[in-house]
């Protein structure tokens, strides 16, 4: 077994919902001692709140806190602790767990973590070397929005990205789901990375800030530059590209089935011509240079649609590749699990549960590299709420059984969360009849071979 | 004090475009030495606009000025002989590659990763492709839109009565780009405990894959599809319009249902059939026509402060104009001026997040074609001047 290349590195990781606890999960692969820390009133909301996902066949169960499918997602390879943050006693003890960890993670808004005598300042005294990063929606600091609450959802729209995001003349648009926390997902992961190796160098540890908004924002960097240079603002153009053309989603053969492609040179759009059998619109004045395909795209994309409803999407994606234009279909989650290319690149990793938890074995996304060297794989489930609060507590800071017992009965530490969160659940087909789900696929299991 | 969060690492960034570069430029942003390797022709998003004031000049794309900040320039051939020598004499004294080739480019050039680890064990080495270096679809053409189909983000984006819907600009390749910044941090940290490098093998389309967290599992849990939105009784947690732009309000954090409520000035909100997130849904049309109402003589800029004030969570639909004017950008240092030696002064947007200890550094704008060839070429390999001028005969630089 090769080195992991986090092996030996310890993580606090105070954190909820989904950008940092993603990259704790994303440490825990690469070898990370993560221990998620919750407060037994205060669970992760996908734990069992809105974007909890779903449960195995649909059914929350009993510990329903442990099931869900984002918290497992999430959090898979880590260790669980509980502890109300709130109480001083269970604040003494994550100092404690400060002095004997690498790197701490959070995402409270910024006044929190300074009135529990836990930001960076403080937690240099317990450790100077200790690597914290914050991720909060906007960034610490003096600026007019930083205490102000924040989660992708609004974010997309603060951060530019409903704005050029939009069918033509129609309304901003959301993201199909959250997409600003994975941007905080990888730059806390770089952050990590690049800190512990300096670290490794200097002996010296430090504090990274990240603020949401800001990653989402330079993800906008060219129109920001056409609005500070040229006063520009660009308007939405759907699934259309600035110059190349024709580009778009076009209906494939079958229900909701869709094909994209894309053309950018003369070259290209004789090849799509010829597929379609049409070559006399390659001379055809309203389409044969790129600046006439650009201002006739209406038109054409009439002519496309035309063709590309006769074929399978699968096989419109090899023909037009087969001649050089990129294209393929658009897959959505079942798509992914079966696909041949994902397959082969065994993007999605099988996690076996414990018989007890009830669970089976399930495919969950692994990471979206791969690396030669340092083989990282998902290394187990997502722990239970307060799995290991005996093995961190008694095991490595010391404390007695009865002191455990003791924190029970004050509430600082628990298995069991203090108030429900669970969304109700209704049928799979009463879900697709609400538009929850597009479909639902019964055979699924047969399909994973779980 | 260090010199910088990645002090002592060198990169040779061989991609073009967009993700590769972005990747390269965030190493140079903190603290890497980063040298762009462009073919004679030059990086191809030198010819893709935004150009500064609308003048398609080779060195005025402010796409690939915001791209490659940070970075110092020369022009190599790889496909003669003399430029690929000397570009096995850079990799000896460099600890990262970043290149987007095709997969199997580089191999037919005798410059995959195996014989340039012969060169250099320590050495990283970040590929960007859209699929990967392996599996059926490795060799596909690809683009953003491709990248974004296939990655099963567009299947859940825009409404039902529509076609799937591509997010606007090019958040794919960002993205990627960003991760592999990530990835590229891990190996260095792993090379700097074991002495070895390693291949990162980056797909940009499953990159995006990557952030469907809610997606992939939903059928993995119990076989099911999501969709995208239905087009009507929705505009809860989707932009909505008010008097003078759009907003986009959602319930969670620290608010509860009543406080949107009264944030709103609706009490008929307070009706039982709202109070969870299940009634919103199933009374979605009605709720709808209310949250319309109550925003249209509304202005943005006022909704979005009172909102913070009850810690609702809210949001504005900004474009680039409010983002280039944002105070909250201002207060962070988000945009920085560079100089440029042929577009003049200019405002770019900079800084991905802060470090206490080994702040951002804008030390440089995007290199012009070739711009340090007489540097690197002649100061550090050591050839003469004369040797300069023949390779730029023979086409090598």
């Amino acid at each position: 077994m090769q080195r992991l290349p986090f092996q030996g590195v310890r993580v606090l990781d105070s954190t909820y919902v989904f950008a940092l606890p993603y990259a704790g999960g994303l440490l825990a692969d690469l070898g990370a001692e993560v221990i998620k820390i919750e407060g037994p009133g205060r669970i992760d909301v996908t734990r069992g709140g809105a974007w909890s996902g779903a449960f195995p066949e649909n059914t929350p169960g009993e510990d329903w806190w442990n099931r869900s499918s984002t918290y497992n997602l999430l959090n898979r390879g880590k260790k669980s602790l509980t502890l109300d943050l709130s109480n001083p006693k269970a604040r003494a003890l994550f100092a404690d767990l400060v002095k004997v960890s690498d790197v701490v993670m959070e995402n409270y808004t910024p006044r929190v973590m300074k009135g529990w005598g836990l930001d960076y300042p403080n937690l240099r005294k317990l450790r100077p070397d200790i690597i914290m990063v914050s991720n909060t929606g906007y960034g610490h600091g003096n600026g007019p929005y930083s205490n102000y609450p924040a989660q992708a959802t609004t974010q997309e729209a603060t951060h530019g990205h409903c704005a050029v995001t939009g069918y033509i003349g129609g309304p901003p648009s959301k993201a199909g789901q959250s997409f600003v926390d994975f941007l905080a997902s990888w730059t806390a992961l770089f952050g990590i990375a690049a800190a512990l190796r300096l670290r490794q160098r200097t002996g010296q540890g430090q504090w990274i800030d990240i603020g949401m908004y800001q990653c989402g924002v330079m993800f906008l960097s060219e129109f920001l530059m056409d609005y500070i240079a040229n006063g520009r603002v660009a308007p939405r153009i759907g699934n259309r590209h600035p110059f190349r053309a024709p580009q778009g989603v076009y209906p494939a053969r079958g229900e909701d089935q869709w094909v994209v492609l894309s053309v950018g040179s003369d070259e290209q759009w004789r090849a799509l011509c010829d597929l379609m059998g049409k070559p006399h619109l390659a001379h055809d004045p309203r389409f044969a240079d790129s600046l006439s395909r650009l201002k006739n795209h209406d038109a054409l994309d009439e002519i496309i649609r035309a063709w590309t409803s006769q074929h399978d999407r699968y096989e419109l994606m090899y023909r037009l590749q087969e001649v050089g234009i990129p294209a393929g279909p658009v897959f959505n989650a079942r798509d992914m699990h079966i696909d041949p290319h994902y397959r082969a690149r065994e993007f999605l990793e099988y996690v076996e549960y414990p018989p007890e938890r009830g669970m089976g074995r399930r495919p969950l996304i692994g990471r979206p590299w791969k690396a030669s060297a340092t083989p990282a794989r998902i290394q187990g489930p997502a722990p239970r709420l307060g799995e290991h609060n005996e093995a961190i507590l008694v095991g490595l800071l010391g404390l007695t059984p009865e002191d455990l017992q003791e924190l029970e009965k004050a509430g600082i530490i628990s298995q069991v969360p203090r108030e429900s969160r669970l969304e109700p659940r209704v049928s799979p087909e009463e879900m697709v009849r609400r538009g929850i789900l597009a479909e639902w696929d019964p055979q699924y299991r047969q399909r994973l071979g779980i | 004090m260090p010199n910088g969060l990645l002090e002592g690492v060198t990169v040779l960034d061989l991609s073009q475009g967009i993700a590769g570069p972005f990747c390269a430029r965030l190493l140079g942003d903190y603290g890497a030495e980063v040298l762009k390797v462009e073919p004679p022709t030059g990086d191809y998003l030198r010819r893709v606009g935004p150009f500064f004031h609308d003048d398609p000049h080779p060195e005025k794309s402010l796409f690939f000025l915001v791209l490659n900040l940070n970075k110092r320039g020369i022009t190599l051939n790889l496909e003669t002989e003399l430029g690929r020598r000397l570009f096995l004499q850079l990799v000896e004294r460099a600890d990262v590659v970043v290149e987007s080739f095709p997969p199997g480019y580089l191999a037919r050039l005798g410059l995959d990763y195996p014989r340039l680890a012969r060169h250099n064990p320590r050495l990283v080495m970040t590929s960007l492709t859209p699929f990967g270096q392996t599996g059926p679809y490795s060799p596909f053409a690809g683009e953003e839109i491709v990248s974004y189909a296939m990655s099963g983000i567009m299947a859940i984006s825009g409404t039902t009565d529509r076609e799937p819907l591509k997010h606007g600009g090019n958040q794919a390749q960002y993205d990627a780009g960003l991760l592999s910044a990530a990835a590229t941090a891990i190996a260095l940290f792993s090379a700097g405990a074991t002495g070895q490098g390693e291949h990162l093998d980056v797909s940009i389309t499953e990159v995006v894959a990557s952030t469907l967290v809610g997606n992939q599992p939903y059928y993995a849990f119990m076989g099911g599809i999501q969709g995208r939105r239905q087009p009507k009784g929705t505009l809860l947690a989707n932009p909505m319009p008010c008097k003078d732009g759009w907003v986009i309000v959602q319930p969670g954090g620290g608010a509860t249902w009543e406080d949107i409520a009264d944030f709103l000035g609706r009490p008929d909100l307070k009706d039982p059939k709202f109070s969870t997130n299940e009634g919103r849904r199933v009374h979605g049309e009605e709720l709808d026509a209310i949250l319309l109402d109550a925003i249209k003589e509304r202005g943005r800029w006022e909704l979005f402060r009172e909102a913070a004030n009850r810690r609702i969570l809210f949001g504005i639909v900004q474009d680039a104009k409010d983002l280039a004017e944002c105070p909250q950008l201002a207060s962070r240092g988000f945009y920085r001026e560079v100089e440029h030696p042929v577009i003049g002064r200019v405002k770019v947007p900079a800084v991905l997040c802060n470090f206490s200890l080994t702040p951002y550094t804008l030390r440089s704008p995007a290199p012009l074609l070739g711009q340090h060839n007489a540097q690197v070429y002649c100061q550090e390999l050591g050839y003469s001047r004369e040797d300069l001028v023949r390779m730029r005969q023979l086409g090598v630089i």
